[in-house]
This record gives C-alpha cells, structure tokens and sequence, in this order.
C-alpha cells in the first residue's frame, strides 16, 4: 500500500515537472541564445552584472545609445545639441517612442529616469558620472540639462541612463523600457524570453522571440550548442570551441575590450619598488600567455587601453618591455632581491581565463626566482578582499569601461580614486589625470589620456597581458552576430536564415 | 509531537550555524550586489537600507521571528521574494531525488542479494570490478558522459533544453550509480557476516533451507545498517544533485544553493538550508521507524522509546 | 582477491610517493607541445597547458591520497566515539550529539568549505581535510550509533555488565571488534566517498589551488576536453578507479577473513 502511494507521489510529481516545461520543437522565428550566469535584477537602474546588462542592452534605451563603430547617436531623443561653452545640452524627445506597455514617451519619464540615477531613490543604483549635472528640467518636448564644469564624457553617462516609465510599479518583475525587445517571461536560474517590441521607433528586429538559455557549467553550455538546445552562446573558450562539431558551427571571433593583466598592490612590499615591477614586465612572455592559456587568440596589450578605442589607444607602448628572462634576473638583483621572493597571485575561480592565465604567469615568474603561488577564491571574497580591501598581493583580472570612455580606464589609477584597487600612487599621474578630467577640449583632453597610459607603462603599474578575444559559437544556419566596443550583445540584427 | 521538538531545533540549529557561517566568511553581501562600480557612500547606504549595519544576533532574531510569520525574506540579488524564488525549485529538486533514492532501493537490494546468491570465481571478480568502477566515478563526470553519450549520440534527451522525464532520469541515475554500488556492497557484506554467525549456521545445519533462513532471520539483520545508511543517503541526497544540477542545467535547488552562497544572497540560502534541515530529520526519523518496525529489539534513542 | 587489492593500491602509493621526490617532467611546466597525445617522451600525453599528464597524476595520486585517508581517519575516529556513545548510551546524549548530526548533515558542504578556507586560508590542501572530515562524521557517526544500539542489548553485554566491566571497556574492547563488520565497508565507502567529495569540490572551484595538482580538478579539468584529448580524461578517470578499486578490495578482504 505504502509502496502505491510512493510510486504515484512520484509519477505525479514527474508528470507535473516534465508537463510545466515542455520544449516547443525549434520555431523558425526563435532563436535560442546560451549564457553562463543567470541574469540579476532586471530593473536597468539597478542591475549590476555584466551579463545582465549585456543583454538588457536590447530592452532599455537611454536619449542616446551606442553603435557598433563605437559612436554615440541619439536614440530616445532625435536630436541633441551642445552649447558653446559645453555647459548646456539640450535633448529634443523624438516624436512617436513607445513603452512596451503602449504608453508615449513624455517628458516626465525622462526627468523621472534622470532623477532616480542621480539620487539613487527608489532603490537605484546612483550613477556617480551623472554628478557633474547642476539642472535638468523640461522644456516643451526638450530636456535642458546644465554642467556644473564642461565633460566630453557627458553623452557616455546620458547614454546610461534608462529611461523608464514614471510610474512604473514593480519595474524589478516586468521591465518595461523602448528598445526593440520587450521582456516576455524569467524563471529563475532557467531562462529569460523576448519578444520583438512591434511598435518601436527604429529598425525593427530581424526575429520574433529569443530565449536566454542559463547554464552555468562550461561542459553544459557546449552540450547544450551541440544537442541544438542553443543557437549561439558568446564568450567561449578555444578548448570549449574546439568541442563542438565545426560542420555545424561558425566561430566568430571579436573582442571582449577589456584589459586583462597581473594587477599589482603597488602599496604592498616589494611592489612598492618599481625595479621589481619591472622584472615582473620583463619575465612575462605575454605571447606564450596567449598561445598556452588562450590557444593564440587575444592581443596583446601594453598599458590600460585596448585597439577598439582607437582614438585613445598607442600602441608603441605594447612592446615596451620586452620578454627577456635575464633583464629580469638583473633588475630583481638591482631592486635587493638577487635571489627573488615568494607572493601570491589572488584570482577569482569562477573566471578560468583569468586562472588560466595565471597559472602561465606563475610559470614564467618562477623561471626568473619569483616563486608565485596561486589562491583560487570566489567571487564574493575576491570582491571583498581583493577589490574592496585592497587586501591581496597581485591578482588577474580583466578591467574594462562599460560607457565607451578612456575616463573609465585611467582614472581608477589616481591616488585618490575610489575605486583604485591597485594603489597605484603617482604624483604625475595624478597632475595630469586632474588635468583631463578638467580639459574641455577633446583634442587636447585625448593627448593627456595617452601622457597617462604611457605613465602607468613606464611605471610598470601592472604587467599588462591582452585583450581578451570574445569567441562567439554561432549555429551555421544563424547570422546577423555585430560586436560593439562594449559589452552588449545586439540581438536585433540576428535572424536564422529560412 | 517529539518529532516536531526535534525538527524545529535541528532547523533552528542549523539555520543558527549558517548564519554564523556567513559572518565568518569574508565577502560582503552588499559589495556583491553593487559589484565593482560602487562608492563607499552607495555600500553604506545599501548596508542600512538591508539593515546588514545591525548587530548579528539582532538580525537573527529579526529572520526567526519572520520565518515563523512566514516571510523568509526577500532575496538580495533579485530582489524577489525568497518563497516566489525557490517554490518551483524544490519542487524539481524534489522529484529529482525521490526518482534518485527509488532507484538506488529498487536497484540495490535485490541486487546485492542476488550478488550474494549467485557467487563464483569469475562472476565474484566481475562483480567487484563493475561495482567498484560504479563507485569510483564522480557525478558530474557521469553527467557529461551521459549527456554525450545518451544525450547527444542517442538523442533521448536534448542536454541543455528545459528538462523532461528523461533528462531528470538520466540526472538522477548520475546521482543513483555510485550510491547503488555502495550499498549494493554494504548490503552484501553484511550478508556474508550474517551467514557465518552461529545461529545461521545452526539453522541451516538443522536442515532449514538456506535461502528460507536468508529471508526469514539473516535479511531481517542485516537489513538494519543498510537502512541506516539508506537513510543517511536520502539525507545526503538534495546537496548531492548540485554538480549534476549544474552539469546537466536542471534548474533545482543545489544550483541555488551554490548561487547564493556565492553571491552572499543570505535570505535565499538560509531559506534552502531550512528546507535542507528538514528533509535530513525527516530521513533520519523514517530510518528510524523502518528499523524499529523490522526490529524491534532497537529501541533507538528518545523518540523510539516513546513511540 | 585481497592481494589484487594490496598489489594495486602498493603500486598506487609507490607512485604517489615517487612522485613526492621526482616527477618524469616538472608537473607544473608548461610548453607548447600542448594537448599531444601519448607518445615515448610524454607516456600518456600533456594536457592543455603542455604539462605533462603523467607528472601530474604522480603528484595529484599524492594529494588525493592524503586528502582522503586524512579525511576518512579523522571522520571514522570523531564518527565512531559519537556513535559509540550514542547508541550505547541512548538517552538525552543521544538526542543532543543527533541533533548536532543533523545539523552538520543538513549544513552546506559547500559553504563549511569556503567557510574553512576563509579560516584556514585559501589553496591549502588542508582545508579540503577539514571541511571534508566534518561533513564525513555524521555517515561514520549514524552507522555505528545503530550498530552499538542493537549490539548493547546482546547478551554478551549484559553478561560482561554483570561481572564488573565498566562502560568504556565495553564500548571500546567487547563491542567494537563487533562492529568490524560494518565498520570495515564503511571505511571503504568513506575512502571511496572522500575522493569523490574532493572532485566535486574541485569541481565547484574550491579544492587544491592550480598549478598544484589533485586527482579531482584534474578530473574536472579534462572531462571539459573530453572530445578533443580523450587520452587525458581515460588516463585520470582510470587512476581514480584503480585508487578506489584497491582500497576496496582490501576492505571486502578483510571483511571475509574477519
């Protein structure tokens, strides 16, 4: 009797799980896109990781959004002008921008959207580039906002900043922004839908709907691409590409932007010295980095700016320390310490790039006497530890600039910065950084951005390593894939061919 | 009503324990909800807006006192409510395992009990073989075996898409295999040891049939330490899904669990961790009643005595 | 069959313990010979960073070795008195150590390790022990609480009761030697156990720190190249379940002679 009601509890209970969630056989218009992390809060101004924002991209819009070359055009506004003095920039709303819920852009919602990034009410997140407003109000169907100085970084935080609407209940659980998707349905740790937003303002996307597939286990993601769950996943490694069956995938290959290095705690002995940063420099064979821990993809990169920012990037900087095991022997011996130390490279396990790459490093360190060891911590710790406390020796990670700014780069480097993990403290540094956040003229401002990455490679600041390539496994009968200089993921041109 | 006492204070215990865990870790709960763009002034802000500024032993007290009006809190990452975030979940994580444990009962006992009937040089050496081979391979690595071989090669399930019944029977049969080949051999062992006793041998001497005094006296015997183990098993079941959750996508309870002791989401692993505290009393208080009705000559503990 | 077990499991520690002072290749070196099959300089092939496999599994046979018998003597030793204590005495002990039990059992493996490695600090192999050992005494503990339970009410008890044994001498020199039987296999199993917990924790991220090397993050390192260097997963995969099959054979061995 028991044995019955055991066995039906079961069955029962199977039938209900496999019948909440049965798989559709793969529509046409759908495609199917595998991440490795499940999405955090869906409200645009408070969501913080990465992979969240990345996709959201597709959902929220900002009075001007970026494009693929890196540009910045208006997007919920028509138009924006700039005045003389760089102090004032007025925004015209553009005619007909919807919510998903039907309802017309007004003014009010962008004031409102504004408001809540700058003062962090409602439980936003305050955006800290936004602090250089003195007033923003309405002007007909014009927002007209005040500089307290000038910034050629303005446009970059505008382009942040969400517009949603003002009276918006429960933003957390139904997003609802004007971009060309509009979100559809989540469960959590399984996956998130969207669905084409019919009545936006721009070129509508290619495809009807897209299921974010969440799988957090690198093995599963590459099973999940070649059983034909998925259609795309981004972010791969090589080893992981090299899983899959080729005659059915194409691997695109662009850039992750970001600058990935042996970041040091130049306030921790015998960092402090900058001898040993040096030999650091010199021991590191960053090719051999990228050909063992990367299979040969990724650039390699000299001081913290990477090639897509063109316009900021110098590249003679690259080759500045060459790879050269003796030199490094000697400027240990210079620095007092011929028979090298012992430190510790702190890396956040959840990120195999940056524990790959570090195991290579540690190699490299060892051939010249510099024993390293590696801590494998999570991410919560690495947090805490790493980032907030400045508790650590040396670490690797990647950093990158999430509004397309040199700014975002280089200014963590100041003594003073918040967010300055490294401790880097350099009295020119700081003059000139003081000096281009200041400078109204592009021109000028973009020379002091270069005077800055050459000071933190002539400083060794950090062993630099590369640009990390973003390996895309794309299914061969699935195109329309566009990188940006950012970390988003553009979903409207990608369509399945019929 | 002895049952109860003892469940609310393992739960109490154990929720205790993991709040205090997550003091001693290092971490900061609101510097992982910020990530890496937050000021101090944002931290400090979210810090008392959590109310994560209050002494520890306040807001323990503070969650007790909400579990017992039934709020478990909203989860600091989603910012949803931990009950709307784990309800379907468990339900999941729930039939992955009772699928699990039906196998590893359904396959295991009669399984050793034919491994000790039928014993022969050759079939004892393969025997030993298979069964180590099954207990020496971990989960997950079952789990990707098995989604090549039987999810890719045969196409029975499609690994990666929303799991069916045929995904969870594959996951739950990763979890299964080496259980089964552990009691498979506790249960065997015990058998051997049963059989060589005195009065086994006495009965059988006197010429009771041997497979007659197997069932009636030796199975009765040995059968108490393989159910404790059993039960130990169930217990050990939910934390034994999360690498193959992980591995095979299914999404239950054991990848929630890793996530918010990653992300320090306090309220969502608290919540999990009662969950898990009274499914391992459960399994202890069922070990315990399956044993005294099969012997009532163990009169285990308090509660036995009791009952 | 027992020497089956004995030959494997001496080859094993040979291994581990010539890995101790040499290794064919440094196990931490890499080159560019990167995922090569086996061959005559590389006798089972090199893995993705070009180290060589067959260095590593010297080293990571040691470590895993040690995480394991580390951790299944420390969990069989604390498991054992509290069963022994338990199940003998019954009563409120009983009640108080089995709720402890609970808690340890119900309390995340997963988070008790990154707890003790935020004591211990991160990386040492000790950690894993620690943690792995508490999560290991609840199993010892609740098999050998039911196993004194249903031995203290023998005769043989109440007979050594009766002619003046106190209640440590029973536990430890009467009912022990009797709870052989199930102590043995659980041994084993818990051996078995605790290489498979430390792959799951290598798995989660949290075991040995890379470039050191364990049987289980070797394991979940390959398993991720299980189509393109088959000969890494094959080589690792069946050094785990020669390990695992020795120490088994000699537990069913000793079993049968008991």
């Amino acid at each position: 009797m028991k044995k019955k009601v055991f066995s039906i509890l079961i069955i029962a209970l199977l039938l209900l799980v496999s019948c909440a969630k049965k798989d559709a056989s793969q529509p046409s218009d759908e495609v199917r896109i595998g991440v490795a992390q499940d999405f955090d809060s869906l409200d645009p101004h408070h969501m913080t990781a990465a992979g969240t924002k990345e996709i959201l991209f597709n959902v929220f819009e900002g009075l001007v959004k970026p494009t693929p070359e890196g540009e910045i055009v208006p997007a919920v506004a028509s138009s924006v002008e700039k005045s003389e003095d760089g102090l004032t920039y007025t925004f015209t709303l553009r005619d007909g921008v919807r919510f998903h819920d039907g309802m017309d852009v007004s003014v009010n919602d962008v004031l409102y959207s504004f408001r809540r990034r700058m003062d962090g009410k409602d439980s936003a997140a305050k955006l800290a580039s936004l602090s250089v407003i003195e007033s923003i109000e309405a002007n007909g169907n014009r927002i007209v906002i005040r500089l307290s100085r000038p910034s050629n970084e303005f446009l970059a935080a505008v382009m942040n900043v969400y517009i949603i609407p003002q009276n918006c209940t429960d933003i957390e659980s139904y997003p609802v922004g004007t971009g060309p998707y509009m979100f559809k349905s989540r469960t959590f740790q399984h996956s998130l839908e969207l669905v084409r937003f019919d009545e936006y303002w721009g070129k509508p996307g290619k495809t009807e709907k897209f299921v974010f597939r969440i799988l957090e286990s690198p093995d599963a993601l590459v099973l999940a691409l070649q059983s034909g769950a998925v259609d795309i996943v981004a972010h791969l490694s090589s080893d992981q590409t090299k899983q899959l069956d080729s005659d059915q995938f194409n691997i695109l290959t662009g850039s992750m932007n970001l600058v990935q290095a042996l970041y040091i705690n130049n306030a921790e002995k015998p960092f402090d010295n900058v001898l040993v940063r040096k030999a650091m420099c010199h021991a590191v064979d960053r090719k051999a980095v990228i050909d063992l821990a990367f299979d040969g993809y990724g650039i390699i990169l000299g001081t913290s700016m990477f090639p897509s920012f063109a316009k900021y990037y110098v590249d003679e900087l690259t080759d500045y320390y060459e790879y050269n095991p003796q030199k490094a022997k000697d400027l240990l011996a210079q620095a007092g310490y011929p028979n090298g130390f012992s430190m510790t490279i702190t890396v956040p396990s959840n990120y195999t790039p940056h524990v790959n790459a570090a195991t290579v490093i540690a190699e490299m360190l060892r051939e010249v006497g510099i024993n390293a060891s590696i801590q494998l911590v999570d991410w919560g710790t690495w947090l805490d530890q790493v980032y907030t406390k400045r508790n650590y020796q040396t670490t690797v990670t990647g950093v990158s600039s999430d509004n397309m700014t040199a700014r975002k780069l280089l200014e963590r480097f100041g003594t003073t910065t918040g967010n300055n993990f490294t401790n880097y403290s350099n009295k020119d540094y700081d003059r000139i950084l003081a000096q281009a956040l200041a400078e109204p003229d592009d021109a000028v401002q973009t020379q002091l951005y270069k005077a800055l990455e050459r000071n933190l490679t002539e400083n060794a600041a950090n062993v630099y390593i590369q640009d990390m390539a973003d390996l895309v496994a794309v299914r061969k009968n699935v195109s329309g894939i566009v990188f940006y200089p950012l970390y988003v993921l553009d979903i409207s041109t990608i369509c399945r061919e019929k | 009503m002895k049952i109860i006492l003892r469940l609310l204070l393992t739960m109490l215990l154990v929720s205790f324990l993991t709040f205090a865990a997550f003091e001693a870790v290092s971490g900061d709960p609101v510097r992982t909800m910020l990530g890496t763009e937050a000021t101090e002034e944002q931290a400090q802000a979210l810090r008392s807006e959590l109310g994560l500024d209050r002494p520890f032993i306040q807001r323990y007290f503070h969650w007790v006192s909400g579990v017992f009006t039934g709020n478990l809190g909203i989860s600091y990452s989603y910012r949803q409510s931990v009950s709307l975030l784990l309800g379907s979940k468990a339900l999941v994580s729930l039939a992955l395992c009772m699928l699990s444990f039906a196998m590893i009962v359904l396959i295991s006992i009669p399984l050793g009990l034919a491994s000790y009937k039928y014993s022969g040089r050759i079939l004892d050496v393969v025997r030993s073989i298979v069964n180590q081979v099954c207990m020496a391979v971990p989960p997950f690595f079952t789990g990707i075996l098995f989604s090549w071989i039987f999810g890719i090669g045969l196409k029975l399930f499609i690994p990666g898409s929303s799991p069916g019944f045929v995904h969870l029977f594959f996951a739950a049969l990763c979890i299964a295999i080496p259980r089964i080949a552990m009691t498979v051999r506790l249960l065997r062992s015990t058998v051997v040891s049963e059989m060589n006793k005195a009065y086994v041998r006495t009965a059988i001497s006197r010429g009771n049939d041997r497979s007659a005094v197997l069932r009636k006296h030796v199975l009765k015997n040995s059968l108490v330490s393989v159910i404790s183990f059993l039960g130990q098993t169930l217990a050990e079941l939910v934390g034994a899904t999360i690498v193959v959750e992980q591995v095979m996508g299914i999404p239950g309870l054991g990848r929630f669990l890793v996530s918010s002791i990653l992300h320090r989401d306090y309220p969502v692993n608290q919540a999990i961790v009662l969950i898990l505290s009274f499914w391992v009393v459960l399994s202890g208080v069922i070990a315990d009643l399956v044993n005294s009705a099969i012997d009532p000559r163990i009169k285990l503990s308090g509660e036995g005595r009791q009952l | 069959m027992k020497k089956a077990g004995i030959i494997i499991t001496a080859i094993l520690f040979l291994l581990a313990i010539a890995g101790s002072i040499r290794t064919p290749y440094s196990h931490t070196a890499v080159s560019y010979d990167r995922l090569q099959g086996p061959s005559g300089s590389h006798l089972l092939g090199t893995d993705n960073f070009g180290r060589d496999i067959l260095s590593r599994i010297m080293k990571g046979l040691g470590t895993t070795m040690t995480v394991a018998l580390l951790t299944v003597a420390t969990g069989a030793l604390l498991g054992t008195l509290i069963g022994a204590v338990t199940g003998y005495y019954g009563g409120w002990v009983d009640r108080v150590l089995m709720r402890f039990n609970d808690a340890v059992t119900a309390f995340p493996t997963f988070l008790l390790a990154l707890l003790i490695v935020s004591l211990v600090g991160p990386g040492s192999k000790y950690s894993v022990v620690i943690a792995l050992s508490l999560v290991f005494i609840p199993g010892f503990a609740r098999v050998m609480r039911t196993e004194y339970a249903s031995l203290a009410c023998r005769n043989f008890v109440i007979s050594a009761r009766l002619m003046g044994a106190g209640h440590l001498r029973i536990m430890f020199c009467y009912l022990l030697p009797n709870t052989m039987r199930v102590l043995l296999p659980a041994l084993t199993i818990g051996f078995n156990n605790a290489v498979l917990a430390e792959a799951g924790l290598s798995f989660l991220g949290i075991g040995v720190s890379p470039p050191e090397a364990s049987l289980g993050y070797m394991l979940s390192e390959s398993q991720s190249l299980i189509v393109s260097a088959p000969w890494y997963v094959l080589s690792v995969g069946l050094t785990i379940i020669l390990l695992v099959f020795g120490v088994g054979l000699i537990g069913e061995g000793s079993r049968a002679d008991a």
